[in-house]
This record gives C-alpha cells, structure tokens and sequence, in this order.
C-alpha cells in the first residue's frame, strides 16, 4: 500500500529510520516510528549505550512486527536447550545464534556489549561473515530463553530453525590454506636458492652450490608430498571414475620434474627445477584458493527444516505445552499464533485461518479457511491464534515431499566443466609426443633420450591452462558477487552460460510478493460514498479490504449496523444510511462471470453496481525492459502459482511464442522443467519461494532471489538479490565471456607449448631453460586472463 | 661467501617460524571473519566514557548496572 | 561480574612520546649541523667531537633509534594494550624498557662523539651497548609477547602481527651483525672481513631500514589511521596478505647496496631480484592506506591529523617505489656514491617515518592528556613547513646527486676525464646550501609542534591509568566446538617467543662457525698481505675519525672511476679488513687506491689544512691529530684479536708488535723530516699516513692479480 502513503514530511524513526507512517511516537525529544523501536532506545539509554547511535545513524532495525511474548519459552525445554548449546559446563554455556538482522557497526558494538544489558552475559563475539552472535553466558545467572529474549529486545531476533536441531555446524575446510602457506614458504626459498645457479655462481664456490641444491631438495619435499597431493586426490578420483580430469597431466609434469631433479642433484649432474615445480604448485594453489572462497553468510542448500520453527505449542488437554518439531504425531492439537508458520498438514479445530501461502505456493493473497478445512504445512497464519488437528506428520508434509525429490538431480560439478575435456585431448597428444620422442631419440641418441622426454613433460605442463580457468573464475566469481551475485562454486559460471532456456517464477521474482497496486475502475464515486466504503472495509482484516480502506484513507465517525461477512466471498453492512457491499463478482452481480478473477473487487451501493477495484502485482523496477531484452535471445518461460490475472500484460511483455502457466502447484512447476529438459533444453530457473524450490533443484541451473539481506533462500546454484535481477543479462554475457577468456589463454599457452615441445623434442632445450619457460609462460597467462576478465567486467558494466 | 651461510639459517629459521605462526593463525580462525577485526578496533574506549556521560543525563541507572 | 575492570598505562606512553619529541630535535639538530659542514668546513668548531664524522653517526643513529624508535615504542604500547584489552604485562618491565633505552641512547651519543665506532653504518655502537640492546629488547619482547598472552580479545589485528614481525627480525639482525671480537674495554674488530663483512652488514644494513624503519611502522599506520580517520582500514584482508607476503620477501633484498662492488655477481643480482618483487607488496600496504581515505577526503582537508598520514604514506610509496629503482644495475650505477641515495633515505626519513610520528603525537597526546589539541592552525602550520622542508630537501638533493654523477663519468673528446673530483662538489654547494635550508624549516615545524604539545599538556592532565573494561576471553569453545581451542590461543604466542628465542640461539650457535669463515678468507691474491701494527692504528683512526662516511674505498669497473681513481677493486684485497670500509657515499674522492699517491708530507698538510692541498675542498681540518698520541700499549690486543679472526701474523707477533710499529713510524717521521716537518713518531697523523699510504697498493706489487674475487 505503499502508493498511498509515502509524503515527504514523514519523520524518520530514530531507531531505524523507517518513515514513521501509521503513528509517531515522540520521546525523548526524538520520533520513534513504533513502540517496538522506542523500547530498544529506552533499554540503551538506560545503561548509558547510546553510542549504539553515534557509530552510525539510525542503526536499528524496524520493531513493528511485535514479538510473541512466549515466544521463546521452547528454550526453557531442556532437551532443546542441549541440541543448541555449542559447550557447557557448571559455571558457563556457549551459545551461537543467528541474527539475521545484524548489518552495521552499530550492531557489531551492541551485540558485543550484551553483558553490559544482561549480568549473566560472560561474553559475547560477533561473526559478521557470518552474522552470528556466539555468547558465553553465566545459565546460574541468566538462561538461555533469557538471552534470547534479551536479544529480541533489542532489536536481533535470533533466527531459530528446525535445521539448528541437528545443530552440525559447517567449518571451513582450511587445509588448501594450509598447504598454500607450505607451498609459498618452500617456494619462496627454493627461489632464492636456486637463483644462485642461474645467476652463474662461481664455480670455486661448488660447496656454497651443493648446499644450496640439497637445501632445495629438502624444501621441495614438503611441496611435493603435502602441498601437491590435492592434485594427486582429484587426479585419482577421476581415474576411479575412468575419467581424466585436468589435474592428471598436472600430476605427471610435477613427478616428472620432481624425479628429474632429485636425479641431477643426487648425481650431481645439474641443479634441479624445484623453483618451477614449487612455484606452479603453489599458485595453481593460490587459484584453487581464490575461486573456492564461498560466501560463508549465504546457504545454498537450506532444505524446508530452515523455515520451520524449531518447536511449537501443542494443546495437551487444555494445557499449552512446548514440543520440538519431530515430536509432533498424528492427531496432536497445536496452536498456531498469529506470524507462524504451520509446520504440518491439519484441519482446523478452533479459529478462524487467514493463510497466506505466498511462499509456498506463490498465490499473492491470502486464502480464507474456516474449521474443518485443511490446511497444508508451509503456510503462514495471519491474524488470531488458531489451533489445528495433525493429520500427516512434518516429514510426510505436502511440502516436504517436494525436498525429497532432490536425491534425483546430483550434480557432480568436477566432471562437467569443459576444461577437463580440453585437458584429455590436451593429455592424449602429449603423451604421444612423449612416446614418439623417446623412440626417436631411443634410435638415434639413447644417451639424450631421458633428457629430451622429460624436457617435453616437464615444458608441457598444463598448469597454464588450470592457471587460466581458476583465476578467471575466482575474478568473475568476484565481480558478480560483487554485484549481489553469488554462485555456489566456480561449475556454475559455466552452467549460467551454457543454459539456453529461461523460467521465470511470478511471484516474489518478476513482481514484489507484497504489494498491490489497486485502481478502481467505474462510476465516480463521491468523497462522501469513498469514506463510507472505507468504513466498511475497515471493518474485515482482508488483505483486499485493508487496501481499500488504507485508500479509502480517514473514515473515523462512520457508523455502521449490520455488517456481514461471507468469508471467501465479500462482506456488506448499512453504512449512513446505504446498504453497502464489496465482495467478488458473483458475491455482488449473482452472475457467474467465467474466470472469478479474485484479484477483482466490485462494489455496490444500495444494490446498484458502481465498479470494481482491480488488484495488480507490482512488478520490480526495470523488470520489462529485461524480458524484453532476453526474448530477443531466448525462449522465455513464466510458471506461477498464482491465477491468471496477469496473462495478458505478460503475453504482451514476452511474446507469443512464451511459455506462461497459472495456477501451478510446485509440483507442477518441477514437472514443467523437467518436460523443457526432455526437450533438451538447458533451463535456467529463477524464482524465489519454496514453491520453486523443486524446480530450482530440477533446473540445470536454479537461481534464487532474495529480498533481503536474512537471505531465506530455498537450495539453488546462485542466490540474487532482487533489486539486482534487472542485471540478469548482463550476468550471462560476464559468464559467457568467462568461457572465451579461458580457451584465449588456453590457445596461448598451448602456444607456448608447441615452441617450448618443438625444441624440447629436438633435444636442443635443456631442461633448466624449459623450467625457467614454464613458471614464465603461466604467469604471463595470469596477467591476459586478469585483464581480459576485467574488460569483459568493464564492458557489461558490472563494477 | 660461506657468511651468507649464517645469513641463510637465519633468515630461513625466521621464516620457518613465521611459516608456523601463519599455521597457527588459520587454525585458530583468526581470518574467518574479516570484517569485524577491522570495525571493532575504532570502538574500544568509547564505550566507558558514554557509560560516565549518561550516568548523568539518566536518572534511574542503579538497577541493571553492575 | 563477569566483565574485567583494568587500567591502560598511559604513562609509559607519554614517556615515549616525550623521547621521541626530545631526541628528534636532537637527531635533526646533529643532522642541521653536519649538512652545514658540508660546505662550511669551519663549522666543526676545530673540535673533534663536532666534527662530521663523528656527528654523522650520532645523526643517524638519534633519528633512526632515539626519534623512530622512541616512535615506535610509543605506537606500540599505546596500540597493543588497546588492542589486547589489556595493560602491558608489568610496569617495572615497561620502565626498564625506557630507561634502560634512554640510557643506551645517551651513551651512545657520548660514545660516537667520543670516536668509539665500529665503522658499520647504523650498527657503529661498540660491543658493551651492542649487549646493552640486546637485553633491552628482550625485556620489550617478554613485555609485549606477555600482554598478546593475557590479552582479552582473541583476535590478534593486523599491527599485532607487523610489531611481532619487527621484534622477532631486528632481534635477529642485531644479533647476526653484531659478531665482534672485542679487544678493550669499548672497541671491538668485526668478526666478518671484507667482502663478507659487507654482505652481512648491507644484509643488516637493509633489513634494519626493512623491519625498524618499516614494518613497525605500518602496523603503526594500521592501528592509528583508522581510528584518526574513524573508519576501518580498506580492506583488512589486503593487509593481512601485505603482512605475510612482506614477510617472506623482506629479508632478501640487503644485497643491492653492494651493486658493482666486489661482491659475486650472483649475490648482487639475488638482491636486485628480491628489492623489484617487494613493490607488490610495499605498494598494496599504500594503496590499503589511502583507499581508507576514499571519501573522506573533506575530513583530510580540515584533520591536520590525517594531512600528515596522507603525505607520509604517499611518501611511503615513493621511497617503496625508488628503492627496487635503485637496486637496477644501470640505475644503481648513476645514483650510487652519490646524493640520490640521501634523497632517497630522506623522503623515507623525513616523509614516511616523520610525518607518521608527529601524526601520532598530535593524535595520542591529546587523549591521554584528555583535552583536545591547543592549536589545530598551529598543527596544520607544522604541516606545511615541513612538507615544504621536505621538498626543499629531497629536491635538490636528486639533482644534486644526478649532477654529479653525470660530471664523474664526463669524458673530454681526448678521452681523459673531464672534471677534477672537486670540480663536481663545489658545483653543487648551492644544491647543499639548499638542503639545509629544508632541513631548518622542517626542524622550525618540529619547533612548531612541541610548543603546540606543551601548551596542550599544560591545559590537560595526564591520564595516567585509564579505565577500561571487557570481558575475559573464553577459556573454553566458543565457535566451531574445537576443545582445544584456548590452548591454542594461550601455547602458540609462547611457542613463537620459545622459537624466536631458538633463532636467536642459532645466531649463537653461529659463533662457532667463523673457524670456517676464516678458511673460506684464505688470501686468493698471494701478494695482498696483513696490516702492520701502525698501519693498523692508522686504521683504526680512519675509522675513529668516520672518514669512510665521505670517502669510499670501491672502485668500481667503470671506465671513469678506473681513469679517475686506478685499478677496479678485487674480492680478494679486503680479506684483513675487520670491519671493510667501503663506504656508501662519496662526498670525498675513493680512496681505494690512495696508497703512494701522494708523498707523507702532502697527507701531513692536508691533514693540517685541507684547503692548502687542495683549494677549495670542503674537508675539515684534522690538526689534532698531529698532537695527539696512538696508544701503543693497545697494540698487543689489537694483534691478537687480529689473529684470532684469522689474520696471519706469526706467532709471537704481539710481543714483537710494538718494536716493529715504532721502526716504521721512524721511517715515516725521517721522511717528514726531509720535507721540514717536525713530529713526533708517535703522533696519530703518523699512523694515518702510514696507513693511506698502503692502502690499495698490496695488488700493484704484481703486475697482473691471478686470481680474483
């Protein structure tokens, strides 16, 4: 409704600097937009912690939404207590929440200052990575319901999850770091005391030259043993699956070189090429390092347990009881407040549902339910509390079936990348050339033969090319992040360009799952009947109903007799003096018009027809002009499970030959993507809800949007903050160019290649030049690939 | 130039020792967060002077203060 | 409850910060005082201890140990306690540090002026302080390492790791570089010789700019920028990749002082090789600092504070950059010897390591004063009068360098060279009259800041214990459940100072090892022979006397220098010199090959009076040796010292030491004779020109050396 309101004299909350609309409170000589966030500024004025405010401004994050009182009173449940608790002991407890809302400076000092609002607070440490909060608290003093309490207060919900139950938390694996510091310390030294030699040591100082040599031997062992076997671990993996990835060849340069040298340095003959051997360990390292970084604050792999609260309140004979998730059987009675999501199937036994399944389904308003109707697991009740009868337990929910499916699409990402089918032609020739180098020599000078054939393995390397493909994706991998683009892992730049087929969900991606944009089309109606129809609107907390009373604006003073509400259908009532009804097409005309569009509202006075207000999504800024762009270059798909209402406006945005489909269970969608894919499409899906969440799993690359920075994304390749989905285009030509980036300096280093193996193979190249040719050659390949990716970056204007 | 000999153990054990400080440094997880390091030290003794400033301007501070 | 009350100790802060400003006027005063010299002789007053070559050292040793260091320490103990949440381990620790490094200071000062030099630049202090550092530093070391272990915060930030990085090096260097073999009670002989000398003390010599001048410095600028620019540095992960790849490359890069000199081919180009690698990461630390201005550049215009941080890590970046310029052969061979290297140290000196102090002063004083500065204008006036300084210093100093160089290696079309020596430093003086004029004015803007500091501390009073509060560090799990996380936390820093201790260690160890070095010192020119006792004497005056400060003994394989000054120099020439005395800079003509140019009584004059010898000159007058006497009766020590580092003198020689000294200063006071001088055999001068005279000349006794290097 926000068409309405915005005027530009509204006072900014202190707090959180929303535009105080509704109501504006005034304390403390400054304007608070709701209680919820003058509370948070009483509580830190109170304990002198109103720096909380001067380290940035209006740090806060909106209180509107009340907390539930007992909300977190599941916390005193002691087997739920010990399933979150990182450590504990007598005296303390280590706790580790997320807090979603944690986002400034401000949040960093407050969060970190808790023991400063609580006594029982020993400590408290905040990752900002990740945005959790780990708090070392006193349970004698205070208890874990407490804190968490306490952070509510103040304005950081902690975000508690079905998922937290199993409470795994995932640690980096930081053992590549590991053998990225060896590898550098090694190669740093080896470096320096291989120069020496090349630099043309004197020869009356032979002993200086062999206590260099040995001492670069024993440097290169670490290398060799520790820091390359990750290339050794996947080159094996590849063999198990008889396939010959890219680290095989890499494999067999570095044994070569190691073998060689050792051989020269233990008879004496030669100095070795540990430098080139550590030094292309270590930066195709660095590169493997570079483009591992994940986004540690994001989760790709959220499954339905991360929307589900981590216990609910079961009526056990009249009595309100706490249970975990997974305790919950059949034939339970619970309670579902007001902003609670129904964690299973069940038919209403008490209260009145308004559900809104926007996330589940992607219906973008709210459906009535009366007792006795089912509701299904996943929707949200808005309004008073209402009690359900389980009829199906979590796991079997009608949503959770939709998780299940998953296991179907794995995709093992080493395998598909293009690089690894390079490599093997790459890998095959080489070895040939080897093969028929040493039976030429082995005929003509066997003495040369050993020197020669290593000299082709060791020159022909091709580390260039893994340099190549790994900086550049660890660079585009940065620019799109950058961008509010974040791809799980390096395969799905490669996947983003390759689709040829993109579905779009409606709505919360095309359009802003909340707000409408309402016009009411018919009879002009006077000031006078507009406040009356307000009035009466006011009167039912229907979606549509608010927004027509919101736009209806000041209807205080109205009297009204005889208000009745027909649930699903409309509601009437006398308002000064006129019978008054508002309601769907049949609820007023009686007459059966062919789609109820429910996105339709018609209003009479006195039996007398005037119009209708007309419901429309809001779609996101610049969304058009994108569908326009892409229909140009691909088939375009939109999938809702909302009605039809917006087909026409769609058909004309995307075309004729566009796919669009309505009224599409999740399940439906899965299946549509599937039948693409029959079609041999490569399908890039983007949606956002748990209704997509099949079929994001199901597309060959899924992308989801997310509308703020708690990022509650279902599993994905890539997650994409909405107000960044105007770029989508732009994301593809940057992966396209990904791909063109790597073969040019693949080319080139293959160039390389075949000078370095045209003299290798005549025996001419003495190993130490090669040596010294390779570390050279792929650095030269790290610079083209940098800058070339940087261009395209320029050049689709993504900073 | 055997000295370099000297200047090579040195310089190298200095290193090495480096070389497992950095160890240590990413198995303690202290890179796994490389925002907060950088804010937190801009705060550290704001916070007892504010604490001195409002004990003034606000009456009741007795109760929650330890 | 659970939260810890403790104290910051802002006193030993503010000692520091006085140290600093006291010794930094000292420091630039010697430095006003010499650079006047230069071209006004008569300024040393007729008196030894005011005399350049003792004053010089005092000049760099003030500014690099007493100014920067104080610094430094000030930084430090203001930065880690706040950054450890904790007070430093123990205030007796704290004040032995200071007054234990005050106290070495005043010696040395004392001790240079008095002549006591080892006559290796910035390491010239003699064996007793030598030891007096060491211990000082270890103090600091258990100081700070003991407050990183009881510190409450676990997180150890960026400048932590950038002072732990200084402390463990400089402990290092010192060490390796300070092998002497004492021979009384305050002098001492070099344990290296020659050419080996010169790697180690260029090695040094490097590092000590690299790790004292450099790198606590940038953990300074890490802790101090961010919160004068209350805003957080760039990107902390770039500076945690600038700490470690600085780090492993730092070490390296000592030998590109020695470019063209006697030193292998090899060992030079290692050292061009690693300088050109440390751009990357000098310039990433810069890049890091000015980007955490980006946007606050309205906060720069009116922050004094941070117009001195802007301008010393720009000139951070200038040095970083020149440096690796420097250190290419062909560029090396202009600037070398000559003023552009002043230029160069200077912008560090006066831009880098100035600026950022005086920043931090006006930044620190004020908060532990509580109060806020007396006088921003007057801050913002320093600012102003020192970068103007600044540019009036390194300015006519490049050009004076480049100048010069270009005049040395100007041939006439007859190819003969074109300039007397003294023709390409009377050309400059103007150059050299400006250069003061720099230094004046950026001394005026210290002036300018002291008072300034005085009237705030007037107006404030110390804060000497400054509350604060945090909580304990966990000592158990907090993130990633791993058990034995706070024995990490608590057994690695000592793991570091056990280990930082056991390189040291090695560096003892590696007293054994001169045995070896002195078979590796086995003479490779047969005809390069030992000193003689007197010659001997004579030399230590020369380095008494600081002579090697303006008078290099190298000379290197390009034409002009072998047309000006003779023979190029071999490796193999230097084998007895403990310490070598090549020198960096040539303010004076090379004397490598002085030996029989010039007749006794010519060096007897110039010694008298410079100018009568050669009009013009700019050297000072040394008329006090010709009265003072060499003390013989070290002579005996001396020897044996000599011969425990390997020198051949047979056995017994020290008994027979003296008899020998005497006949040939006879030989030399007969021959001043002829030439109407009177003087006593056992005169310094005698010494001295018996030492000039053999200088250079073992290899013209055979025509053609065999074997070199």
């Amino acid at each position: 409704m926000q068409k309405f309101t915005t005027s530009p004299v509204t006072p900014k909350c202190f707090h959180c600097g929303e535009d105080c609309n509704e109501e504006v409170l005034h304390a403390y000589d400054k304007d608070f937009c709701c209680g919820g966030c003058q509370m948070v500024f009483e509580i830190l004025n109170r304990n002198g912690m109103c720096d909380y405010y001067s380290i940035s401004t209006n740090p806060g994050t909106s209180r509107k939404i009340k907390v539930r009182e007992d909300k977190f009173s599941f916390l005193d449940d002691a087997k739920i207590c010990s399933s979150l608790v990182v450590f504990s002991n007598d005296s303390q407890t280590h706790i580790s929440f997320y807090t979603p809302q944690m986002h400034c400076s401000s949040c960093l000092w407050l969060l970190e200052n808790l023991h400063r609002l609580e006594p029982g607070v020993i400590s408290s440490k905040v990752n900002f990575i990740k945005k959790e909060v780990d708090i070392v608290f006193d349970q004698r003093v205070t208890s874990l319901r407490k804190v968490a309490e306490l952070l509510t207060s103040i304005g950081y919900e902690p975000y508690i999850s079905f998922s937290d139950l199993g409470a795994k938390k995932t640690t980096v694996d930081v053992s590549k770091i590991y053998k990225l510091g060896v590898a550098g310390f090694c190669f740093a030294n080896i470096m320096l005391m291989s120069f020496p030699e090349y630099l043309g040591i004197d020869s009356k100082e032979a002993n200086l030259l062999y206590l260099f040599r040995y001492a670069n031997l024993f440097l290169s062992l670490p290398v060799f043993f520790y820091s390359a076997s990750e290339f050794y671990t996947s080159a094996w993996k590849s063999l198990k699956h008889r396939f010959l990835n890219i680290d095989a060849p890499i494999v067999v340069a570095v044994w070569v070189t190691f073998a060689r040298s050792v051989y020269e340095i233990l008879s004496g003959t030669g100095g070795g090429y540990f430098d080139s051997m550590s030094g292309i360990v270590f930066f195709m390292l660095a590169g493997r390092v570079l483009q591992e970084k994940t986004y540690r604050q994001l989760s790709f792999e959220r499954d339905y347990t991360a929307y589900f609260p981590i216990a609910v309140t079961k009526i056990n004979n009249e009595q309100p009881q706490t249970v975990a998730l997974p305790d919950i059987q059949l034939n339970d009675t619970l309670l579902i407040h007001n902003e609670e999501l129904i964690p299973a199937d069940g038919i209403i036994t008490r209260g009145k549902a308004l559900i809104d399944y926007s996330f589940v389904t992607g219906e973008s308003l709210p459906v009535m339910k009366e007792m006795g109707e089912i509701v299904y697991a996943g929707g949200k009740q808005t309004g008073a509390n209402i009690e359900i009868l389980v009829i199906k337990e979590v796991a079997q929910s009608y949503l959770t079936k939709l998780w299940n499916r998953k296991a179907e699409t794995n995709k093992h990402d080493e395998e598909r990348s293009f690089v690894h089918l390079l490599s093997r032609y790459f890998t095959i020739i080489l070895f040939s050339i080897a093969a028929f180098t040493a039976t030429w020599w082995f005929f003509t000078n066997a003495s040369l033969m050993w020197n020669a054939v290593t000299a082709v393995l060791i020159v022909a390397c091709p580390c260039a090319l893994l340099l190549s493909n790994t900086f550049t994706n660890a660079n585009i991998l940065r620019r799109l992040g950058r961008n509010h683009l974040y791809l799980r892992n390096a395969q799905v730049i490669e996947d983003l360009a390759a689709a040829d087929c993109i579905v779009f969900d409606k709505t919360g991606t095309l359009t802003t799952g909340r707000y409408q944009d309402m016009v009411y089309e018919g009879e002009p109606l006077s000031i006078h009947q507009k406040h009356a129809i307000g009035a009466l609107a006011a009167q039912s907390n229907h979606p549509l109903s608010k927004a027509i009373a919101a736009w209806a604006g000041n209807t205080n003073g109205q009297m009204i007799s005889g208000f009745t509400e027909t649930p699903g259908k409309g509601i009437e009532g006398i308002v000064a003096g006129d019978l008054i009804a508002l309601g769907s097409a049949f609820f007023i005309t009686q007459k059966r018009t062919a789609g109820n569009d429910t996105s339709v509202v018609f209003v009479s006075i006195e039996e007398k027809v005037y119009g209708h207000f007309k419901f429309q999504n809001h779609y996101r800024d610049a969304i058009p002009e994108l569908l326009q762009r892409l229909a140009k270059q691909y088939p375009l798909a939109v999938i809702s499970g909302d009605n039809a209402g917006e087909q026409k406006y769609l058909r004309q945005l995307l075309g004729y030959e566009a796919i669009l489909l309505f009224n599409q269970q999740p399940a439906d969608k899965l299946e549509a993507i599937r039948h693409l894919q029959a079609q041999g499409k490569k399908v890039m899906m983007i949606g956002d809800g748990l209704n997509d969440a099949g079929a994001l799993q199901q597309a060959d690359i899924g992308i989801a949007i997310s509308e703020n920075n708690n990022n509650f994304t279902p599993a994905s390749d890539a997650i994409l903050a909405a107000s960044q989905l105007p770029k989508l285009d732009r994301f593809i030509q940057l992966s396209k160019a990904n791909k063109k980036v790597v073969l040019a300096a693949f080319v080139i280093s293959v160039l390389y290649n075949l000078v370095g193996i045209t003299f290798a193979v005549q025996g001419v190249l003495s190993p130490m030049i090669a040596a010294i040719l390779m570390p050279c050659s792929s650095i030269s390949i790290l610079f083209i690939t940098y800058g070339m990716s940087n261009y395209f970056g320029h050049r689709f204007r993504l900073k | 130039m055997s000295v370099i000999i000297i200047l090579l153990i040195a310089s190298i054990s200095v290193a090495a020792l480096f070389l497992a400080a950095f160890i240590w440094s990413v198995k303690n997880g202290q890179y796994e967060d490389e925002v907060a390091p950088a804010v937190r030290i801009l705060f550290d003794d704001a916070t007892l002077v504010s604490a001195q400033k409002t004990n003034l301007s606000t009456e009741d501070t007795g109760g929650q203060k330890k | 409850m659970q939260v810890e009350k403790f104290y910051y100790d802002n006193k030993t802060v503010k000692l520091f910060a006085y140290a600093t400003i006291v010794w930094g006027v000292v420091g630039m005063l010697a430095g006003l005082l010499i650079s006047v010299q230069i071209y006004l002789p008569a300024a040393n007053f007729g008196l030894p201890i005011t005399t350049f070559g003792r004053v010089r050292p005092v000049h760099t040793n003030a500014v690099i140990f007493a100014f920067v260091g104080n610094g430094i320490f000030m930084g430090v103990y203001y930065s880690l306690q706040r950054l450890c949440k904790a007070r430093m381990l123990n205030d007796t620790l704290s004040k032995i540090h200071f007054w234990g490094w005050q106290l070495i200071i005043v010696s040395a000062a004392v001790t240079l002026l008095a002549g006591y030099t080892t006559g290796k630049e910035y390491a010239e202090l003699e064996w007793p302080i030598d030891i007096a550092i060491t211990l000082i530093w270890v103090l600091f070391g258990i100081n700070m390492f003991g407050t990183i272990l009881k510190r409450r915060e676990s997180h150890l930030y960026v400048a932590i790791w950038f002072y732990i990085a200084t402390w463990v090096t400089v402990a290092m260097l010192h060490i390796v570089n300070s092998f002497e073999i004492p021979f009384s009670f305050m002098k001492s002989y070099s344990w290296y010789a020659g050419v080996q000398d010169a790697l180690v003390q260029w090695w040094y010599g490097h590092n000590a700019v690299a790790f004292f001048l450099t790198t606590p410095y940038l953990g300074i600028m890490y802790y101090f920028l961010p919160k004068a620019a209350n805003r957080p540095v760039y990107s902390y992960r770039l500076s945690i990749i600038h700490f470690w790849a600085l780090i492993f490359i730092y070490i390296w890069a000592g030998p590109h002082h020695l470019l063209y000199t006697a030193l292998p081919d090899w060992a030079q180009s290692l050292g061009t090789v690693f300088s050109i690698m440390l751009i990357a990461p000098s310039w990433g630390g810069m890049l890091n600092g000015l980007f955490t201005l980006r946007g606050a550049w309205d906060k720069v215009r009116e922050d004094p504070i941070l117009k001195f941080m802007v301008v010393a890590i720009t000139c951070y970046g200038m040095a970083t950059f020149e440096g690796p310029m420097l250190s290419l052969k062909n560029v090396n061979a202009i600037s070398h010897f000559t003023d552009w290297t002043i230029a160069h140290v200077h912008v560090g000196a006066l831009g880098w390591n100035g600026f950022l102090t005086f920043a931090i002063l006006y930044w620190i004083i004020p908060k532990i004063f509580n109060t806020p500065l007396y006088s921003k204008k007057l801050a913002t006036t320093h600012f102003w009068i020192g970068t103007l300084g600044i540019v009036l210093y390194a300015i006519p100093m490049y050009w004076a360098g480049f100048t010069q160089a270009m005049m040395w290696k100007q041939f006439t079309p007859e190819g003969t060279l074109q300039f007397q020596f003294l023709e390409t430093v009377t050309h400059i003086i103007p150059l050299y009259v400006t250069r003061s004029l720099g230094g004046l004015l950026y001394l005026a803007g210290v002036f300018v800041m002291v008072y300034n500091i005085i009237k705030t501390v007037k107006a404030g009073s110390l804060l000497a214990n400054e509350a604060a509060e945090a909580p304990a560090l966990p000592k158990e799990p907090v993130t990633h459940g791993k058990q034995y996380w706070h024995r990490w936390i608590e057994a690695r820093p000592v793991q570091m100072l056990v280990l930082s201790l056991v390189a040291v260690a090695i560096g003892g160890i590696l007293e054994l090892v001169p045995t070896f070095l002195i078979k590796s010192n086995i003479p490779t020119i047969a005809s390069v022979k030992p000193y003689t006792p007197l010659e001997l004497h004579g030399r230590d005056i020369y380095v008494k006397e600081g002579c090697y400060l303006c008078h290099s003994q190298m000379v290197r394989p390009f034409r002009d220098e072998v047309a000006r000054y003779g023979e190029y120099s071999k490796a193999g020439e230097f084998i007895y010199d403990h310490p070598f005395q090549w020198g960096s800079k040539r303010t004076g003509p090379d004397l490598a090959r002085i030996g029989g140019k010039y007749p006794d009584s010519w060096h007897y004059n110039h010694m008298l009076e410079p100018q009568s010898m050669s009009p013009g000159s700019i050297m000072p007058s040394y008329a006090w040796m010709l009265d003072d006497a060499i003390d013989t009766a070290l002579t005996p020590a001396k020897i044996r010292a000599m011969q425990t580092l390997g020198v051949p003198y047979p056995k017994g020689f020290d008994k027979l030491a003296n008899a020998d000294l005497m006949a040939q200063a006879n030989r030399i006071r007969i021959n001043l004779e002829s030439d109407k001088i009177k003087t006593g055999a056992n005169k310094e001068i005698i010494a001295l020109i018996a030492y000039l005279q053999r200088v250079g000349t073992d290899i013209k006794v055979q025509p053609k050396p065999l074997a070199e290097k």
